[in-house]
């Protein structure tokens, strides 16, 4: 008798055969984008007003916030609104993962219910949507950054890595959080106030230099606050980030995407019975 | 997880498919329609359970063959779904062993996968994708599964437009196209107008090779009897009977106390 392909057995927990695994994830990669570009023209960016939107929202988002610093803080310049333009932007690539990844699993039940595939592929799915609502805007935070006269410098290609950590801790928050959902379903409906205590605990509306060293001490436990501070540094001010911001939002970017990748990986195959 | 590209094998009639060793399946499932946090946390302390467990198969061993459609018949909750699961990969068994010796493609429900909102082509994609198919597989199989969908030009227009008709005729060509070496089908047969009915069973036909095996569960007995060459008969998780369709039919009927009626025999 030949050997079979694939053989099921019981498993008690930890992680499924990676090879495998990752095999039939890379196989599947063209189902993520394609499955992403659908969500994209369910949310109507395939239209010419739906991409618009993708610009046009940020920017009306900035300008909201930058209305509502320059009434609290009395003053206000051409810096602060470049920096608030950018973090904000970059936040929302983490606040829409977020968002998008809470509800990967539960809203794929049929998907889940029906076919064998990697399940990590949805909450991938769901980053890979955020980053394309993000793309446009890094394009505007650029044009802003032109208009305003900030300066320019081969340091802004720290940019790249600073995305990169960026993209990762965005991974794992959403591989993470799409996990947790299936168990506690409520997790959704608190997710805004944890999105909204991020952006106001993390240096948008100000910048990391302006707040209290009492205060700051505390940051270190917020996971974007020093890759927010890195991502202003390199695209407002065209310097380099500080080597210790750049090491403490890897480590937690890191961190997060090994737990969570791990939880959901431990936890993937029981999603079926528990939707 | 097996892909449909991953394996393109030659199976000879009597070799095997699929075996299934005294399997089991326990699972734990949440009481509550939705679990939250809210809920667990209000009740910590007070020691009342969240989940129960539920034994949806004990103890079925089986083996599929090569050139063999098998059916799988019993009453609601007598574990042909959860058994189509496991066999899938779907869901991991609690006990025993499964081994499939050869590409596997489900049929468990239609159209997943499928975004309304996008049109009945790239849907296509979409769901060819989700079921494992690569875009050049797809690319190469586009014209067939839109002629076999008989969706003409409808098939550019976004599926929110379309009839439930014309829904499944669609998800139904998307997976009927795949030729796997053995095809999963649950249920799937029912769809469309009495038309599309023939024309989905007629497929189920040609996909009837020797070197093909088909597991098909259906509470359509007629459909089970024309189709498939063995049946087993599962019953609260355990196997009850196995045999030739027309004597394991006739013992589920007796052990119901339907009779042969046109009731059981029709698609549901």
């Amino acid at each position: 008798m030949s050997q079979p392909q694939v053989v099921y057995v019981p498993f008690k927990a930890g992680l499924p055969p990676m090879r495998a695994y990752m095999r039939s994830l890379w196989h599947r990669r063209a189902f993520i984008s394609e499955f992403a570009r659908s969500e994209l023209r369910e949310q109507n960016f395939g239209s010419l007003f739906g991409q618009l939107w993708l610009v046009l929202n940020p920017l009306l988002l900035s300008g909201v916030y930058f209305l509502l610093i320059y009434v609290i803080g009395g003053t206000s310049d051409s810096t602060r609104f470049g920096h608030l333009t950018a973090t904000l932007f970059l936040f929302y690539l983490i606040a829409n993962s977020l968002t998008g990844g809470v509800k990967a699993i539960t809203s794929g039940q049929r998907l889940i219910l029906n076919t064998s595939f990697p399940r990590i592929m949805l909450p991938i799915s769901a980053v890979v949507v955020a980053i394309f609502r993000f793309l446009p805007t890094l394009v505007v935070a650029l044009a802003i950054h032109a208009i305003l006269g900030l300066p320019f410098s081969l340091q802004m290609l720290w940019a790249i890595p600073v995305l990169f950590i960026a993209v990762v801790m965005a991974l794992g928050m959403a591989i993470l959080i799409s996990c947790i959902n299936v168990y506690f379903r409520d997790i959704s409906s608190m997710l805004p106030y944890l999105t909204r205590s991020l952006l106001y605990l993390s240096p948008i509306l100000y910048e990391a230099s302006k707040i209290s060293s009492h205060i700051k001490r505390y940051e270190i436990v917020n996971p974007i606050f020093y890759l927010l501070d890195s991502w202003s540094r390199v695209m407002v001010h065209a310097q380099a980030p500080h080597p210790r911001a750049l090491l403490h939002a890897s480590f937690f970017a890191l961190t997060i995407f090994i737990v969570g990748t791990y939880f959901f990986l431990s936890r993937e195959r029981d999603f079926a019975v528990r939707l | 997880m097996i892909s449909l590209s991953d394996f393109n094998h030659d199976h000879s009639r009597g070799a095997i498919a699929v075996s299934v060793q005294d399997l089991g399946l326990t699972y734990t499932t949440s009481i509550d329609k939705k679990p939250t946090l809210k809920a667990r946390l209000k009740s910590l302390g007070r020691g009342k359970k969240h989940t129960r467990t539920v034994q949806a198969l004990n103890g079925v061993t089986l083996d599929v063959h090569y050139g063999t459609v098998l059916g799988i018949i019993g009453s609601n909750g007598a574990g042909k779904s959860s058994l189509m699961r496991v066999i899938s990969g779907i869901v991991p068994p609690t006990k025993g062993r499964i081994e499939v010796y050869g590409s596997v493609s489900t049929l468990l429900a239609l159209g997943v996968g499928f975004n309304p909102s996008m049109t009945g082509r790239e849907n296509v994609y979409l769901g060819g994708l989700a079921a494992g198919m690569s875009r050049a597989e797809i690319d190469e199989k586009f014209e067939a599964i839109a002629a076999f969908s008989e969706l003409g030009e409808a098939i550019d227009a976004p599926m929110r437009t379309y009839s439930s008709g014309m829904y499944a005729r669609l998800a139904f060509s998307v997976a009927a196209i795949v030729e796997p070496d053995i095809l999963i089908v649950d249920e799937a047969l029912s769809t469309g107008d009495a038309k599309f009915k023939e024309k989905s069973l007629n497929r189920m036909k040609e996909l009837r090779t020797a070197d093909r095996a088909l597991i098909l569960v259906s509470h359509a007995l007629a459909t089970i009897e024309d189709l498939c060459n063995e049946v087993i008969w599962l019953n609260k998780g355990t196997l009850m009977a196995r045999g030739k369709p027309a004597d394991v039919i006739a013992e589920y009927q007796k052990f119901m106390n339907v009779g042969k009626s046109a009731s059981s025999d029709e698609d549901v």
